[in-house]
């Protein structure tokens, strides 16, 4: 790796000061795994890079809210949500999807707010996050914004995020009353990087699904919500019927682990999986 | 540029110690070429093979995407420490008799993952095994013999 400097202040103000918006060499640093990759790959070589370790408990918790919301700490690490009794509760499908991501050395380091920032639309995480209707929180010289996570990402590797601004948190709303699955596809090991990640959420009442979130990530440029197939399946249509719609919708596209064409199909197929493994043992009417 | 070094302080294998690391500096590079322990080793250098874990106040992590700096008053322990009271770790016992390797060169990975594995799971189930395990590669193909291996670890560390 190519030397840079490394600041570890101890406040977010100290923090964002030390970030640039007119120099893309200096960058916000969490557990490292990914920038590390990049670094390595001499994809990325950084004038500086502002470390999160230092900012205290504010970035570091789970809380849940009375409502039972939930607010995670930018730098909690993903073997801690995957570990943490209030997420395997409040939001088990977080835990269950953390399994699989990478492997456990990875996990007990990396960090949710990097994860996110990263903007590699192959992983798990933020198709889970569109489908739970999760924002970042997100701070900068000019003060705190909220970011649906679906608009955090804008195109491979470019998120919404300024260069002097960085998460400082996740909100992930009461998901009391809703239920929720992620199907990870992979084209070698479990574990491997996603060829396509599907992730559903939704609410039934009186025997009929309400509100759905189909999310997927991995087979398009960045992970997104796919509303005619929600609206489909709010419409009455099977899960099967669903899963032709998002098919026929998403902006596929192909990559190292399956072509255009291949995904299509896995689509169609894991969305219907998806749903029937967030519905099972829940009867619906129709 | 030429980053300034720092000082970092840390308790590695029992002991406090210091070591001047630059800011690009990864922890595998500071335990080999620093501390001369070659236990670890970067072998895929992408934290895919788990050949350079260390146990980074308990739990393992890969070395070779580790920056040094952060590991700034965190408690370390490499393979070299397991045998340190020169009696072998019942994991690495386990390892030894159940035949759990063949050229060796992954064997302080897994063996520092068990280690991880057992203090949160003492008695793991095979899918737990392969959990915490899916992250280290044998290029020998020992797997079977290193599940085995975990078993009777789970089994020596219960009766110790």
């Amino acid at each position: 790796m190519t030397p840079f400097e490394l600041v570890e202040p101890a406040s977010l103000g100290e923090a964002l000061a030390l970030l640039d918006p007119d120099d893309p060499a200096v960058r916000p640093i969490g557990g490292g795994t990914a920038l590390m990759l990049m670094m390595k790959a001499g994809f990325f070589e950084p004038r500086r890079l502002v470390s999160l370790r230092g900012l205290g408990p504010g970035i570091t918790g789970i809380n849940e809210g009375a409502d039972g919301a939930l607010d995670i700490g930018a730098m909690v690490r993903l073997g801690q949500l995957e570990r943490s009794p209030v997420i395997r509760r409040a939001a088990p499908v977080i835990a269950e999807t953390l399994v699989t991501h990478s492997n456990v050395r990875v996990r007990n380091v990396a960090t949710i707010g990097g994860n996110l920032a990263h903007g590699d639309p192959h992983m798990d995480l933020p198709p889970v996050l569109i489908a739970l209707g999760a924002e970042v929180v997100a701070a900068s010289p000019s003060g705190e914004r909220r970011i649906a996570v679906e608009n955090l990402v804008e195109s491979y590797l470019e998120t919404a995020l300024g260069g002097d601004e960085l998460i400082t948190s996740l909100h992930i709303p009461s998901q009391r009353n809703r239920r929720a699955a992620y199907i990870k596809v992979t084209a070698r090991s479990a574990d491997d990087w996603p060829a396509l990640g599907v992730a559903v959420s939704l609410a039934v009442e009186n025997r009929a699904i309400r509100a759905p979130r189909i999310a997927i990530g991995a087979a398009t440029e960045t992970a997104m919500r796919l509303p005619k197939a929600e609206a489909a399946l709010t419409g009455g249509a099977s899960w099967r019927d669903t899963g032709r719609e998002a098919a026929a919708e998403a902006p596929v596209i192909g990559d190292h682990h399956g072509s255009a064409a291949y995904k299509r199909v896995l689509v169609g197929v894991t969305v219907e999986r998806a749903l029937r493994r967030a519905l099972a043992g829940v009867e619906i009417a129709g | 540029m030429t980053a300034p070094s720092r000082t970092i302080a840390f308790t590695l294998n029992g002991r406090p110690v210091t070591a001047e690391v630059a800011p690009h500096h990864t922890l595998i590079e500071v335990l080999r070429d620093g501390f001369g322990l070659y236990g670890a080793r970067e072998s895929c250098g992408q934290g895919l093979c788990g050949c350079c874990t260390v146990l980074l106040d308990g739990r393992g992590v890969s070395s070779c995407l580790y920056l040094a700096v952060f590991a700034d008053g965190a408690e370390l322990v490499t393979v070299e420490h397991l045998a340190a009271g020169g009696e072998l770790d019942p994991v690495q016992e386990a390892f030894i008799e159940a035949g759990a390797f063949q050229c060796g060169f992954c064997t302080p990975g897994f063996v520092l993952m068990t280690k991880q594995l057992l203090d949160e799971h003492p008695d793991p189930s095979d899918d737990q095994i392969r959990h915490y395990l899916s992250g280290n590669l044998c290029r020998c193909g020992t797997y079977p013999q290193i599940v085995e291996a975990v078993k009777l670890a789970a089994r020596k560390r219960g009766s110790v």
